[in-house]
């Protein structure tokens, strides 16, 4: 399997499970779990950063069509890949990332996955719901749900690669 | 010139994010109050279909508790049947036609898609401008009311449920006729709260809450809930009045769309008030 075919059926399928599955979910607490900035993440490391701007936009447009949000998460979702190339940057290796690796929990390690992933989540969830409430007098409401939806938001997509993703191995 | 270019290429990654931000902002914040179209919402045919299909799956999961709701209605709406009620006046004769106009009328509908835990939570239904629904028009279950049509598409409508930010449906508190309206504060789905209601009559615990049908959306009288706690709001004459709704909006299945008859009247009569006076008034 090609990467542009596996990247495409995991846009389908992080577009589907996000818009029919986990959109759903009502845990409580204020938890809304978003499992679909993995699919940001998890896009090659090469990739240009138009390119994946536009992917953001529109993956988070079809999400939007689907739960009645009007662009809300692709806005959170543009912000999320717009601080991706920075971040990436500033976690660099020294030598330079290796293109055959993907830049997941199985290639790159637990600690690299941990700050950078962390980081983009954080901001991709601030961001949600920083627009969703946009009421400055809410700010507590917002850094609770952003807090409780960001821990189980990770915790799920630590999970998913841990039982779904294999090792790449090199060409 | 060259500096413009090479300040486009220097900060085109910038640029490119800061348009499509825009794009998908302002199409948020338009389209929160005043949907210019159905094909970014639910309504829109392929989104529907999906969401159909899925609802045919797992419609069933709360099968048992929806025929037991709907029996009890069926059962309520039985006992006003003529057969089951006794003739007391034997010689009166009533004229329906003369004395009675239908006002009301009302359009079966099933929820597709539905979510709670947003600040604004829309419903999706089953049933479009082919049956008849326009926008504003609005939506309740044997239980209370859901909220406001919202947008349309032929077969599908989106509705702006009670759960939004500027819902403001008109309701009074039974038996006092005390008048306000209803908001919601983005928190808890089983709870909202009414502003405007003055706090120079008493207002009894667990009284009941239902809609005024001031603006011919609703009929006056559905339920909305019951007065849940009462707290007066410091500097203003006014009371906080939190509600616990009727319904539970996580498990809404069959709803009905309210189609009043008479609304073209009312509006026309309402929009002879000239303009400045209008003003005066609010």
């Amino acid at each position: 399997m090609t990467d542009l075919t596996k990247n495409i059926l995991r846009f389908i399928l992080f577009a589907c499970t996000q818009a029919l599955i986990f959109n759903r979910l009502e845990i409580g607490f204020g938890i809304h779990l978003m499992v679909h900035p993995l699919f940001i993440m998890l896009l090659p490391f090469e990739i240009g950063v138009f390119s994946l701007m536009t992917l953001a936009f529109i993956l988070g447009a079809i999400i939007d069509i689907f739960s009645n949000t009007y662009g809300l998460y692709a806005s959170s979702l543009l912000m999320m890949a717009f601080f991706r190339p920075i971040i990436f940057k500033f976690f660099s290796p020294r030598e330079g990332y290796d293109p055959i690796k993907e830049p997941s929990l199985i290639d790159m390690g637990g600690r690299w996955f941990a700050f950078v992933y962390g980081y983009l989540l954080l901001i991709h969830h601030f961001w949600y719901f920083l627009i969703e409430i946009f009421r400055m007098d809410q700010m507590l409401f917002i850094l609770q749900k952003t807090i409780f939806s960001f821990i189980f938001s990770y915790l799920l997509s630590v999970l998913l690669q841990v039982f779904l993703m294999k090792k790449s191995k090199a060409k | 010139m060259r500096n413009l270019i090479a300040f486009f290429k220097r900060f085109r990654v910038f640029l490119f994010f800061a348009f499509l931000q825009i794009i998908a902002l302002s199409i948020y914040v338009r389209y929160l109050s005043f949907p210019k179209s159905q094909y970014l919402t639910t309504a829109s045919s392929v989104t529907a279909k999906v969401l159909e299909t899925e609802n045919d799956i797992t419609k069933h999961f709360n099968l048992s508790k929806n025929n037991l709701a709907l029996q009890k209605e069926n059962i309520r709406l039985r006992k006003k049947v003529k057969e089951s009620l006794y003739r007391i006046e034997r010689n009166l004769l009533i004229i329906n036609d003369t004395t009675f106009k239908q006002q009301y009328t009302y359009i079966p509908a099933t929820v597709i898609n539905s979510t709670v835990t947003r600040r604004n939570n829309y419903f999706t239904l089953d049933v479009g401008w082919k049956q008849g629904i326009k926008r504003d028009m609005g939506v309740f279950s044997d239980k209370g009311v859901v909220g406001i049509v919202h947008n349309t598409s032929e077969h599908y409508c989106v509705v702006k449920s009670v759960l939004t930010k500027d819902i403001n449906i008109d309701v009074m508190i039974e038996p006092i006729g005390l008048f306000g309206l209803l908001k919601w504060d983005g928190k808890n789905p089983r709870r909202g709260s009414i502003t405007g209601i003055s706090n120079d009559l008493r207002i009894k615990k667990w009284s009941k809450v239902v809609t005024r049908g001031g603006s011919g959306i609703f009929p006056r009288g559905l339920a909305v809930g019951r007065v849940e706690s009462i707290k007066a709001i410091e500097g203003e004459p006014l009371w906080d009045v939190v509600v616990k709704f009727s319904e539970n909006y996580r498990s809404l299945q069959h709803v009905y769309v309210v189609k009043n008859l008479m609304i073209e009247e009312q509006k026309d009569l309402e929009g002879q008030i000239p303009l400045d006076e209008q003003d005066e008034n609010q």
